[in-house]
């Protein structure tokens, strides 16, 4: 019994085997080639229809394959080309086949579970899969950014401008309240942690008022750590539905990442890319311009130094976002296999970005090598390692109470006074006492503010062929992996700096250590039967996942200067937080095709436990079940198929289970009694069950493809925090109760309108609505754990019969003070403004291919959605508070912060504005070189070459004031992103790259 | 065979590794409730006893203790621009449960009395291999002292209101409870703990170290004969307050008072509690800044002295260097141009200790039980000791009860200035909370005595106003 494996699809199970010598048999040869071109086909799979008979073609595009005497049907598929099926009538013993570019990549494999897939032409959900070409047209610092725009029903938004990353990705709507709302990353079947590590920030802006880290440090999520270019590609399962099989992790969706691997019997080829690039300044809010000594002082601000000024009007947020950083990239991989089943795949990256100021910067390195080697006939072996170093300094910018962040000083300095670097060094000293006397650009030369991290990804899976029969394979799969990183981040502010020079004890030095593992280990079998009528895969397994976080930090307060040392400080603050869970499940799946492959139903069950849950022992059932249908369909459609799903996943509770013992200090002893927050001994998995159903509808003989699909979302038993009687001693208690229910539809269109010999156009376009309703709330409403500034600006609100994602905010008074300028806080109207999350979202992509050039475009458009622009309160200052009857705002629209401020006291919620938006993500023009010149340049060594040039998030149409309506002060957290607090300005980026392949 | 042995191989490989997963993960960020009890040491033992004791003193350390007794008591004003409320819900109107006003000091002090119950559960499984019986015992016996030294600061505060008695079940709501019913179990629970002392010597040392507070001001209570004193002193000061309970007056009470106070003055005879003495006892010490964070909250720009405060200080009393001129505090309708020296706002006053119980105020509260004992000649000599010490001149024999009350009711308030509740406790149940004895400080004074339960507490009850108390 002789199997062949290969390694292009790595995760799965296209698992063949050879006929047996008993049947009769013929030698069946033939070669597969591209249609167009005449290229040869490498790696396409080649199987006859009916059985596990199979096999792959070579670097040649041939293949070779024993196949029944009788007249069978032979099915060829490779990714990237649409499958073709033809008949192989008795006695030919040759043929060849030409294979069709799937231009619009109707067909991949999609994962249905931990070793089980289908084709996509039977998926019974909407699953979006994202090849790694699609995903890296244009280069993106992060995979999150490089997702943008591309899948529907996914809200990728940016927390701030800063270097490194940090988005927030929301599947489907909000799907908690209290307990874990990120989706999960997989990558080769191994769970990948994206958490945040405070990196310090807190302890020099002061947001949160303590010394430690705080939500405010606009931090960055570990997801970005992931390398865009490794990527094969991406499937993401949007809710439920999909995602029982990660049980209690599945609730918020899950991002499956497939990276490269080699190929057995093709030539090895060699990639390198290099990149070269910059960034701009995107957008300023504008700062006030004095034309006289005389016109500051009516604006009540000490005109010393403006006659002596050279520069009368400095535009401060040129002057410190203006920088022209040279960022490049140097990608190279190498992949192929040998003769010997050995398949291989080495890449490494080189990656610098520099930020808008002086001192920011990302940078990242890193170097995987993807294996995998098949030993004698019946066991594949695969080991993935990649190692990731990044050095982010992301500077300073969010919410701040000392005066440190850049926008609070502009706001409370007149443009005349200067704060750049003199010649000689050194750097004025801001006379403004309201801001500490800070000097942003002083900030920026000594203040630093480097995380690094050093990541190792690793994973194996062994695949045994326990039966290898003609219509019956039963394999044994072992994968098991490791994440694990260590986030280094300091905070160094030296005591020379003026914005130190004002603390009680100047020098400011934080350290902060967080150490994350996360290792899986998933054991299953599969077994795949194959019988005239029918095709039945079943699978069963067990899985573990456990993971273990310590993060150490410690801030030193009056640190002698030039001293980096923390415990060399006068005051020592520590601490530290520590997790461990574990949990492990079982689960078992049947997948069932039939219906001369029209019809394929599944059903599977994953039951899960959790060290995180009230009974650490109890199993919870993640049932699954779904049917798509294939319809006969007229010559005018190619493909309907109807689909419908069920799936329930569930959400661990984070904490909550414990009543933990808070700590007090008396005379420096540490002491402990019980929390005023009750545990629940009893606490369960949220549980979220999601209905989805759709059609996806292939017409214009495969030239344009409709997918629509809908969805209905149940979040039950949601984790809060229900008030209690304070005679108890507590104040809260932890309870499962609550509902929010989530209706959405998701519509695709992929056409390609013009397709000729040399010119051929591909659009897309996807449209993608939710809303969410809670539903049953059995505690009074209640303002969301999410940081926010209060009901004066605008916060989320949680209250039943609402919309999960509500704004609250102070708009309207019932009646004025005397003087018509100001609303008494007794007369103040609580409003619910709307929903902060946008009404739908589109993304229009568009490929423009002529000859050897290529366009391609990404739009990416939201429509609605409400934000809080608390930048904008200040800068804005009410006559009265200006002492003067001149305004004194510094904003340059001065008419506009004083009608603002106005507003404002009159009790008008003046911050809450439409963060709706167009944005064009992506951008970019390729040429492909010429043979005649890629042969000149390259010695006549190289395959290919493309010189591409373009930009990412180069133009934005909004009606919002601010900076960027992507914006979120508080990072990561699942209501009440919208808080804008003066943050770090969005860039667009531009870049040029040369790629070569050998 | 080969295969359905590799098989069944692999399946006993898949179940052995699910076996030995073990699925519970302790916690390891921070200690639990449950940890409590089980191994008790003696670090864990010092934590809890520390993170009740740090309960108790962020809860009086607030606005409703510190500040709120002494204005219902008519001797402070806090007049803050930013908040009315100062003024217009104690001096102007009935304090809002919903507002701080009249909805603090109390879920503090239940959290204290959870913390506390807590140790005494600790306390019952403490392994005799790291703490002697007697440490135990006397361990109990301070936790109870504490404990209701808790209750005491509920029921003074909320008065005839009344004020659930909390259970050890952590979701148990009980019934509120009438102020006898209180104040009833509140002196079971002093006398069991004097039980727990009286049977372990009396040289007995807790098994921690107590706060600088209980040990510095002139005694060491850390030892059971000194603790002794500390729970008489309470005992003496709730019996002769539930001896004069205007709504259930018991006279039998006072001479058990008077023996309880005497023994907390160490024995001492009527007037002989010498000047020194005066200021030991057990303290808060306040500690501003730092992680721990817990300045004197007297010390407050806002605070002022109510005008009849500083006109009511007989000529000579040196207590009168306790009022100093301060610029003009005026809002809301109130005004005043004197303060506390304490309330001036300054890093060293809020450095400045609060007294938990001294023995200044038990030489007061016993000539108090000695007058309403009958025993006028005592009271004298007890006030005369505390006037004297202060530069003022000596009483005569007091000609009627009333005349002494007069006399001991102002030794009290300017010895006691600023040191909490004991005025309103005193004006309220001498019936003297009222118009015919204070002025009006404003046209809608309502003479408030007594907080209301706070809203939280309404709210978990599904009741929107105080509910009748079980008696």
């Amino acid at each position: 019994m002789k199997i062949v494996r290969s390694s292009v699809l790595s995760l799965l199970l296209l698992s063949f085997v050879s006929a047996s010598a008993f049947a009769q048999t013929r030698r069946l040869t033939g070669r597969v080639t591209v249609e167009g071109s005449g290229e040869p086909l490498v790696a396409a799979s080649v199987n006859v229809v009916g059985t596990a008979l199979g096999t792959y073609t070579d670097d040649q595009g041939r293949f070779s394959l024993n196949v029944p005497e009788a007249s069978s049907t032979l099915r060829v598929r490779r990714i990237g080309y649409t499958q073709k099926t033809l008949l192989v009538p008795a006695g030919q013993t040759d043929l060849n086949i030409s294979m069709a570019r799937d231009v619009l990549q109707l067909e991949t494999q999609v994962i249905t579970g931990t070793a089980t897939t289908v084709s996509s032409v039977n998926a019974a959900n909407a699953v979006t899969v994202v090849s790694g070409e699609k995903l890296n047209r244009v280069p993106a610092q992060t995979v999150d950014y490089a997702l943008q725009g591309k899948v529907p029903g996914a809200l990728i938004t940016q927390n701030n401008g800063a270097p490194g990353g940090g988005t927030q990705i929301q599947l489907r709507g909000v799907s908690t309240l209290n307990a874990g709302f990120q989706p999960l990353y997989v990558i080769d079947g191994v769970i990948v942690d994206n958490s945040t590590i405070g990196s310090g920030l807190n302890v020099i802006s002061q947001a949160s008022r303590t010394n430690f880290s705080s939500s405010q440090d606009q931090d960055v999520n570990r997801a970005s750590d992931i390398n865009p270019n490794d990527i094969e590609s991406v499937q993401v399962l949007k809710g439920p539905s999909a995602s029982s099989i990660y049980g209690s992790r599945g609730t918020n969706g899950v991002i499956i990442i497939t990276t490269k691997q080699g190929a057995v019997g093709g030539k090895p080829s060699f990639d390198i890319v290099q990149r070269f690039g910059t960034a701009r300044l995107a957008n300023k809010l504008g700062l006030r311009c004095f034309s006289s000594a005389q016109e500051v002082v009516d604006a009540g601000y000490d005109s010393t130094g403006y006659g002596a000024a050279t520069v009368k009007c400095h535009d401060y947020e040129q002057e410190l976002y203006g920088e022209h950083p040279l960022n490049y990239q140097t990608l190279a991989s190498l992949r192929g296999g040998t003769a010997a089943g050995t398949a291989y795949f080495i890449s490494g990256t080189v990656q610098h970005d520099g930020g808008l100021t002086r001192n920011d910067n990302y940078n990242k390195q890193s170097l995987r090598v993807n294996l995998g080697q098949g030993f004698g006939s019946r066991f594949h072996a695969r080991a993935n390692l990649e190692g990731i170093h990044t050095l982010t300094a992301r500077g300073i910018s969010g919410n701040d109470n000392t005066g440190i962040n850049p926008y609070t000083t502009f706001s409370q300095t007149p443009s005349f006074i200067e704060l750049r670097r003199q010649p000689d060094g050194t750097f004025p000293r801001n006379p403004i006492n309201s801001v500490g006397n800070s000097n942003p650009f002083q900030n920026a030369e000594l203040i630093k503010t480097p995380s690094e991290v050093y990541r190792l990804l690793a994973n194996a899976q062994g695949i045994y062929n326990l039966m290898a029969r003609e219509r019956q394979t039963l394999d044994f799969n072992l994968t098991g992996g490791l994440d694990t990183y260590s986030d280094h981040s300091e905070i160094i502010s030296p005591a020379t700096a003026y914005v130190e020079q004002v603390n009680a004890l100047p020098g400011t030095v934080f350290v902060g250590n967080g150490n994350v593992a996360n290792a899986t280990l998933n054991a299953s079998f599969n077994h795949h039967l194959i019988r005239d009528a029918f095709a039945a895969t079943t699978s069963f397994g067990y899985g573990q996942v456990r993971r273990n976080v310590d993060v150490l930090t410690n801030t030193g307060r009056g640190v002698f200067p030039g001293v980096t040392n923390v415990a060399s400080a006068t005051q020592i603050f520590t601490s530290q937080n520590q997790v461990l869970t574990k949990s492990s499940s079982w689960f078992i799946q049947e997948e069932f095709l039939t219906l001369a492959e029209r019809l394929l139903l599944t059903a599977g069950v994953n039951s899960e436990r959790t060290s995180n849950n009230g009974d650490a022992q109890k199993y919870y059932a993640y049932p699954k079940f779904s049917a798509s249908y294939r319809m006969p369909t007229p010559d005018a459609i190619d493909e309907l198929k109807l689909r419908l799903a069920y799936g329930r996943a569930g959400n661990q509770p984070l904490t909550g289970k414990y009543t933990f013992l808070t700590n007090l200090i008396e005379e420096g002893v540490t002491g402990f009694r019980a929390s005023t927050i009750k545990g629940e001994p009893n606490i369960k998995p949220e549980t979220a069950s999601e209905t989805e159903g759709g059609f996806d509808l292939t017409f214009l003989t495969g030239r344009a493809r409709l997918s629509f699909t809908q969805f209905r979302k149940q979040i039950d038993n949601l984790i809060l925090s229900a008030s209690v009687a304070p005679s108890t001693g507590f104040s809260t208690q932890t309870i499962n109760g609550g509902q929010i229910v989530t209706h959405g539809t998701e519509i695709e269109l992929n056409i390609t309108p013009i397709q000729t010999g040399n010119f051929s156009w591909i659009s897309g376009t996807t449209y993608a609505s939710n809303k969410g309703k809670v539903t049953r709330l059995p505690v009074p409403g209640f303002i969301p754990a999410s940081g926010s500034f209060g009901t004066r600006f605008g916060n989320a609100f949680t209250q039943q019969g609402q919309l999960v994602t509500v704004l609250q905010a102070i708009n309207g008074c019932t009646a004025l003070n005397s003087t018509g300028t100001s609303c008494p806080s007794a007369n103040r109207v609580l409003t619910f403004m709307g929903n902060s999350a946008p009404d739908y979202t589109m993304g229009f992509s568009n490929d423009l291919i002529f000859g050897q050039f290529k366009v391609f475009s990404l739009f990416d458009w939201r429509k609605g959605g409400l934000g809080v622009n608390l930048t904008n309160n200040y800068f804005d200052l009410t006559t009265a508070q200006c002492g003067s009857t001149v305004n004194c705002s510094l904003s340059g629209d001065t008419t506009a912060a004083a009608a603002r401020a106005l507003a404002f006291a009159q009790g008008k919620a003046v911050y809450v504005e439409n963060s709706g938006f167009v944005k064009l993500r992506e951008l970019s023009l390729g040429y492909e070189l010429p043979m005649a010149m890629t042969g000149k340049m390259f010695n006549g060594h190289a395959s290919a070459a493309r010189l591409e040039i373009g930009g990412r998030n180069l133009a934005t149409w909004t009606k919002y004031t601010g900076l960027d309506p992507e914006v979120s002060n508080f990072g990561n957290q699942p209501l009440g992103r919208f808080q804008d607090v003066t943050p770090y300005p969005p860039s667009k980026t531009f870049f040029i790259s040369l790629n070569a392949t050998f | 065979m080969k295969r359905y042995t590799t098989i069944a191989l692999a399946i006993g490989a898949l179940a052995l590794g699910a076996c030995k997963d073990n699925p519970v993960a302790n916690p390891i960020d921070a200690p639990t409730v449950d940890q409590l009890t089980g191994s008790l040491t003696r670090t864990s033992l010092l934590q809890i006893t520390i993170g009740a004791l740090a309960q108790d003193r962020t809860t009086i350390n607030d606005v409703q203790f510190a500040i709120e007794g002494g204005i219902f008591g008519r001797d402070v004003y806090r007049i803050d621009a930013s908040e009315p409320r100062y003024v217009t819900e104690t001096l102007g109107g009935n304090p809002d449960p919903g507002s701080f006003a009249g909805g603090r000091g109390f879920a503090g002090f239940y959290t204290a009395i959870r913390a506390e119950s807590n140790i005494l559960l600790a306390l019952a499984t403490a392994p005799t291999t790291i703490f002697t019986p007697a440490e135990i015992t006397a361990h109990r016996g301070f936790i109870r002292t504490m404990k209701a030294m808790e209750y005491w600061r509920l029921i003074e505060t909320r008065d005839t209101v009344g004020t659930p008695i909390q259970t050890d079940d952590p979701a148990e709501v009980t019934d509120v409870r009438c102020k006898t019913a209180v104040l009833n179990y509140i002196a079971a629970l002093l006398d069991s703990a004097n039980a727990d002392f009286a049977s372990v010597p009396a040289t007995t040392v807790l098994p921690v170290k107590l706060p600088s507070g209980f040990t510095a001001f002139g005694r060491d209570y850390s030892v059971v004969s000194n603790l002794i004193r500390f729970n008489r002193a309470w005992k003496g000061k709730v019996d002769f307050y539930r001896g004069l309970d205007r709504k259930a007056y018991n006279a039998a009470l006072f001479p058990t008072a008077i023996t309880e106070l005497t023994q907390a003055l160490g024995g001492a005879a009527p007037g002989a509690v010498a000047a020194a003495d005066f200021q030991k006892g057990v303290w808060y010490v306040m500690v501003p800044g730092g992680s721990e964070n817990q300045p004197n909250l007297i010390s407050d720009a806002k605070i002022g002295l109510n005008p009849l405060a500083h006109d009511s200080v007989q000529a000579g009393d040196t207590r009168g260097n306790k009022i100093v001129a301060r610029s003009v505090l005026s809002g809301n309708g109130i005004s005043t141009t004197w303060t506390y020296t304490g309330a001036v706002a300054s890093t060293a006053n809020q450095a400045l200790p609060l007294p938990m119980i001294r023995d200044e105020e038990l030489v007061l509260l016993r000539a108090q039980a000695y007058i309403e004992a009958g025993q006028l000649a005592n009271a004298l000599l007890d006030i005369n000791s505390v006037r004297t010490n202060y530069g003022l001149a000596p009483y005569a024999p007091f000609a009627s009860k009333t005349a002494a009350i007069d006399a001991v009711l102002y030794e009290k308030r300017y010895s006691l200035l600023f040191e909490g509740w004991s005025r309103v406790d005193d004006l309220r149940e001498y019936g003297r909370l009222n118009a015919t004895y204070l002025r009006k400080e404003l046209p809608t004074d309502p003479y408030n005595a007594a907080l209301p339960l706070p809203r939280p507490e309404l709210d978990a009850r599904g009741i929107s106003s105080n509910p009748a108390c079980t008696p």
